[in-house]
């Protein structure tokens, strides 16, 4: 194991309402940057970022579809043979937790049968302050509750994430990498258990400096 | 719920712009292909139309005798007169069309040469030129003292008809010229021209405009020559006229493509696209809309907020309240306005790009005859428009640049990942904002064909980088880097300065509009043509899918579901397109026809059915009375329509296989309070409901199964009898012969057995609900009353103004006492309804009596069993002779109750009825045991005996002291 893997292409496709942040969760990912106003995705963008775990290198194909409820017929387009994708939704916006749900079924319906997703409730850092408080005024109206009992029913990645502060969302893409099947088994459960945690440290381990090198 | 509602909708939609595009192929007629070519607002028709030359000369205003020179010039006006020195040396020559609101004008060789469209209102003045006899001369003089004169070509008469019509169009119109003057006040150019008193109108404001004239333009304007371009667009308005009379030239289309002036962008963007027409005919709409629709609600609207921040963001009037505020305002007014459309991402960069240029209203207008008339279903819900667009392109690609797609579909790279935000956003969301801006200059002007013409150069002049690339990634980058770059030289290289000059930029227009000039409309519209019937597919199927999924959980299989789906949209369609509205709603009318295709006991006329009734009308009040109620009760929204998912639901719960929670259901029909009683009115409305309900089987169309079994053991019975005349082995397979003839009394016998059965159900219901309906007020009192009481049930049935009422176990205890009945709610009624029978299969429901023997004998097996039975206990038991029965082979049939009664206790049993049923069941004793029907039917004491034992258990209970007993039964 001494000499480099060569790069493992994983197709990976986002899926979720509009306004959730997925472009957003890209940008930072593959360019660690942020931007305030973003401009709506139209169509679908087309991304690429490479990504070490452990021994193994991914060259993640990001597909960052729009939306919109009435691009949802574009989708099929984009998930076609993806092997791995993310549902996102807004822990501000219920509604966008339902439109998750049913992506997943769609995903579980009509995607690749070993496709592996990842649910990921997105601007974390709106309801930050407040974690802890009392419940009534907090901006979250998505619990982290009821997102990982989504995610442990329909078999899910579970994140939340902000791609303003970059929290967890190396870990995402890690967490992906990680269940990817050629991954040992093992190892794809460290990562699950890891990250079901909830919150998990960002400098402890994962390293999210750097703009040309995968941060992870 | 939204969200539903979108998907819904969505079907619906798909199918009409479908049929519209459809249409735009096949059955446009002359007017409306007419009215797209010109630009012209919907509606507008040929009055009239002839061939002409023209001539036009324009007065020049001067600015101090204007006057002066008005009159003058007009007493020169002579056809070929020197005066007109300044005019063309030929006369374009064409057809002249008049419309009840224009005058269209275009050479006949090439439309570019000279055309225009006059609206009517600027027509200040018609004159008939004193001419030679051969021509027939009208001049013209419009507001900005253009003078054109039209020599009439043709037969005379036919011309003094024409100059007629134009007078009389002109008459009609007059009621619109008074908005001549305060739309003037609203045009740029009106303003530049009265500015530099070349100008007989009068325009002292700036005309509201673009956020350009308060934020700056995108650009450099210097570099953008935009002085130069100014200056000449001042000379081609005093000479040519301007916006709503403005002559087309070639000069025209010159200073389009060169990149239109900042100051009139907007306003010449309007003219060519024709929405300054729709502005000038509808002055208040848009305030109109906003006003009538402040405060309300709509998922567009919500949309539309997420996105207020993400438009152009990078330009500083978007991130200013004011920018923001004006395409809020634009955006929300066309999703009021065109609500099948509402709100589509990439219109806010649209719209944010219009409103830089254009005044709200201007931009209202231009975002409305964009989505509708020049990219239809781009922005739609299902974006079919983009859709069918993309694949266009890609056949285009493929047919222009073989070498090029062949190697994208080797690495299978998705084009359209690239070209979709290209075509939906007007490249705007692609492209430097100057340069896409100079791309939508020539797409208003030339229509959606620019876009597939610049798309196509764009691939074509990267091709060779392209070809290198085996992944999406590259070939973004490819696009991304040159869009990029496309001010920079196209031919950095050349020796010769001239082509170092030439920008990529300049590169892609002269490749778009000149290599691919070919790709016009026809050739688009062949390619839509071919790929139409897949994209539709496409898209129904994916909506069917998403909507069949988010329906709520009933006991439907996934076929009969979907077989739903397209009887419920098939209805929804016919009847909502003919009436132009894209709900995807089930209205009362449709429900009918729907219920009548699946619903035994429901005929509602036919298309040209007869001439009583006009199509999904019902035949009988009666029946509508009870679907009446039906759509009612699944109207869960109380909008005088029902979803799809309201319909599942309610038929689902028509159709449930129990017994006890079909009467519930039932029940709950009639019980509109929710309070568990059903009055005076609603028994009576019950029972009608029932009868109405029953009419298949109570006129013999249709046999129920009693009948049916009674058939079944008449046949066996002969069968058996046969048999024993010939002696043959009671061992060994039973055949049962495929033909047998059943006396025809016999069937009459008990086809009319049925019929009474049915009426004696119908009008033992009746008598029976009053019978044990209880008294309002007294209910405390009846408590403690024992229901087998004649006086007071009986009080309350005769007495019509005591307030009665019937609650669940009453009623079902009423059912149960009538074996027909009973069998209506646990299968005839549920298996009357036949959810998943194939939307083109076409059955009657009246068989006649034949085919009904027929179809018993075509089941042999349970005929056979029959006869098994028979021989069987014919052999081991024929010593056990009961006399109660008068039929011919009684040990037989005594048998075969035997096994009817085992069936049926398996099937419904006594389990379900709770011990208030069993209390309520004391009254019907008596009716029961005198029922004339129950004992001439066969085999029905089977069933019976359960409520017999019940009943005696009852009527014991009943001799002991009244107190003590009711406490036990009335227990809750
Ligand atoms: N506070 C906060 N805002 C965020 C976060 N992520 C995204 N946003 C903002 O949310 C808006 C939408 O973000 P996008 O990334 O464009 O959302 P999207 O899901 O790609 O949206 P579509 O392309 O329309 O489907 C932008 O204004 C972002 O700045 C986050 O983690 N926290
Ligand atoms: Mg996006």
């Amino acid at each position: 194991m001494s000499l480099p893997n060569p790069a493992t292409p994983v197709k990976l496709v986002l899926l979720g309402e509009a306004a959730v942040g997925k472009s957003s969760l890209v940008l930072r990912f593959v360019s660690n940057d942020f931007q305030e106003n973003k401009e709506p995705t139209i169509g679908a963008a087309f991304l690429t970022q490479k990504c070490t775990i452990g021994d193994r290198t991914i060259k993640y194909e990001i597909w960052d579809t729009a939306g919109q409820e009435r691009f949802a017929s574009l989708a099929p387009m984009y998930y076609r043979n993806a092997q791995a994708a993310l549902v996102v939704y807004d822990i501000t916006k219920p509604a966008s937790f339902i439109k998750a749900r049913h992506w997943v079924k769609e995903l579980h319906e009509q995607a690749s049968k070993d496709i592996t997703i990842a649910l990921v409730g997105n601007k974390y850092d709106l309801v930050e302050s407040d974690e802890g408080g009392e419940e009534e005024d907090s901006l979250r109206k998505v619990s982290i509750e009821e997102g990982k009992s989504l995610a442990a029913e329909e078999n899910l990645l579970f994140f939340e994430t902000s791609a303003k502060t970059s929290y967890n969302v190396n870990d995402v893409f890690i967490g992906i990498g990680s269940k990817i099947p050629s991954a040992s088994s093992t190892e794809a459960a460290n990562q699950q258990s890891h990250v079901s945690e909830g919150r998990v440290d960002l400098s402890g381990g994962v390293n999210n400096r750097g703009q040309d090198a995968c941060p992870c | 719920m939204a969200f539903f509602e979108a998907l819904r909708d969505r079907a619906v939609n798909t199918i009409n712009q479908v049929l519209d595009n459809k249409k735009s192929d096949l059955g446009l007629s002359k007017d409306e292909r007419f009215c797209r070519e010109y630009n012209l607002p919907d509606g507008e028709v040929i009055l009239d139309e002839t061939a002409a030359e023209i001539g036009i000369k324009h007065e020049r205003v001067q600015p101090q005798a204007q006057s002066q020179s008005q009159s003058q010039a007009h007493g020169n006006n002579r056809p070929h007169s020197n005066s007109s020195a300044n005019q063309l040396d030929i006369l374009p020559q064409g057809r002249l069309y008049l419309t009840p609101h224009f005058l269209v004008f275009r050479d006949a060789f090439d439309r570019k040469a000279c055309s225009f469209t006059l609206h009517l209102s600027t027509i200040k003045k018609v004159e008939r030129l004193p001419t030679r006899s051969y021509v027939y001369a009208l001049s013209t003089t419009t507001h900005s003292r253009l003078i054109i004169t039209f020599y009439l070509v043709g037969v005379r008469p036919e011309s003094e008809k024409f100059a007629h019509n134009l007078k009389l169009s002109l008459r009609a119109n007059l009621p619109n010229v008074s908005k001549l003057q305060p739309f003037i006040q609203t045009l740029y150019s009106e303003y530049l021209l009265s500015k530099n008193n070349v100008s007989l109108e009068k325009v002292e404001e700036v005309p509201p405009g673009g956020l350009g004239l308060k934020f700056k333009f995108p650009g450099n304007a210097k570099d953008s020559r935009d002085k130069s371009k100014m200056k000449l667009w001042f000379d081609l308005l005093r000479t040519d006229g301007r916006n709503l009379s403005v002559i087309k030239t070639p000069m025209f289309y010159r200073l389009v493509r060169v990149g239109l002036p900042n100051r009139l962008r907007g306003e010449i963007w309007e003219l060519c696209c024709g929405s300054m027409y729709y502005r000038l005919d509808n002055p208040d709409e848009y305030s109109k809309i906003l006003q009538v629709n402040e405060g309300k609600q709509s998922l567009a609207k919500e949309e539309i907020e997420k996105d207020l921040n993400r438009s152009l963001p990078e330009y500083v009037a978007y991130q200013s309240p004011e920018g923001i505020e004006r395409l809020r305002r634009v955006l929300t007014a066309y999703s009021w306005k065109n609500p099948d459309v509402g709100y589509c991402q990439a219109m806010n960069i649209v719209v944010a790009a219009l409103l830089i240029y254009m005044s709200e209203e201007q931009a209202f207008w231009c975002l409305n005859v964009l989505c509708d008339r020049i990219v239809p279903g781009y922005y739609s819900k299902t974006m079919y428009g983009t859709l069918l667009d993309q694949r266009v392109f890609e056949s285009l690609v493929q047919e222009t640049m073989p070498i090029l797609w062949e190697h994208i579909t080797k690495y299978d790279i998705q084009l359209s990942v690239v070209s979709l935000p290209w075509f939906l956003s007007l490249y705007l969301s692609s492209m430097p904002l100057v340069f896409a801006f100079r791309i939508i200059d020539v797409f208003f002007l030339q229509g959606p064909k620019t876009l597939f013409q610049v798309a196509l150069a764009i691939i074509k002049l990267n091709g060779e980088e392209l070809l290198k690339t085996e992944d999406d990634g590259t070939f973004i980058q490819i696009l991304k880097n040159y869009f990029q770059t496309l001010d920079q030289s196209a031919h950095p290289n050349s020796p010769n300065e001239k082509y170092r000059a030439i920008t990529k930029f300049q590169e892609l227009l002269v490749t778009a509009f000149k290599e691919f000039s070919v790709i016009d409309e026809d050739a688009i519209n062949k390619h839509r043509a071919k790929h139409r019937d897949t994209i539709f597919q496409n898209i129904s199927t994916f909506v069917k899918r998403t909507e069949l999924r988010n329906l709520p959980k009933t006991a439907f299989t996934q076929e009969a579901l979907s077989i739903i789906y397209d009887r419920f949209y098939s209805m929804v369609e016919s009847y909502n397109v003919t009436m132009a509205s894209g709900s995807s709603l089930m209205d009362f009318k449709a429900f009918t026809k729907f219920m009548s295709e699946i619903c035994d006991w429901c005929y509602a006329y036919e298309d040209g059915d007869s001439e009583k009734g006009s199509a999904g009308e019902l035949s009988n009040p009666i029946e509508t009375s009870f679907l009446k109620r039906l759509f009612n009760h699944w109207d869960t929204e109380d909008q005088g329509a029902i979803t799809l998912s309201d319909l599942v639901v309610g038929l689902n719960r028509l159709t449930a296989p129990d017994l006890m929670e079909n009467m519930a259901n039932f029940f709950e029909l009639y019980d509109h309070k929710g309070n568990g009683k059903i009055d005076r009115e609603g028994i009576l409305q019950m029972s009608e409901d029932l009868l109405y309900i029953t009419t298949p089987w109570k006129e013999a169309s249709l046999l129920d199964s009693i009948t049916e079994r009674d058939i079944e053991q008449v046949i066996a019975d002969q069968i058996v009898k046969q048999k024993k005349q010939q002696g043959s082995d009671t061992e060994g397979e039973i055949i049962v012969p495929s033909e047998i003839d059943i006396d025809d009394n016999e069937k009459q016998r008990l086809i009319n057995q049925q019929v009474e059965r049915y009426l004696s159900g119908a009008s033992t219901f009746i008598q029976r609900a009053f019978e044990y309906a209880q008294p309002q007020e007294e209910e405390v009192l009846l408590e403690e009353l024992s229901i087998t009481d004649n006086k007071i049930s009986h009080n309350a049935a005769l007495n019509p103004n005591a307030p009665v009422y019937i609650n669940l176990p009453t009623f079902r205890m009423v059912v149960l006492a009538d074996e027909t009945y009973e069998l209506l709610f646990s299968k005839t009624f549920s298996s009357s309804i036949h959810v998943d029978k194939p939307l083109d299969s076409k059955f009657k429901t009246i068989r006649n009596l034949r085919d009904m023997f027929d179809g018993l004998l075509a089941d042999g097996r349970k005929v056979a069993t029959q006869v098994r039975r028979r021989m069987d206990s014919a052999a081991s038991n024929a010593k056990h002779n009961s006399g109660n029965n008068s039929s011919p082979d009684s040990a037989s049939l005594k048998s075969a109750k035997k096994e009817e009664e085992e069936y049926r206790d398996d099937d419904f049993g006594v389990i379900a009825i709770d011990e208030k049923d069993k209390d309520l069941l004391l009254g019907a004793e008596a009716q029961v045991l005198t029922d004339p029907v129950r004992h001439k039917t066969t085999g029905s004491s089977s069933d019976i005996s359960k409520f017999h034992k019940a009943e005696a258990e009852a009527e014991a209970a009943s001799h002991s002291p009244r107190e003590t007993n009711l406490i036990e039964f009335e227990h809750d």
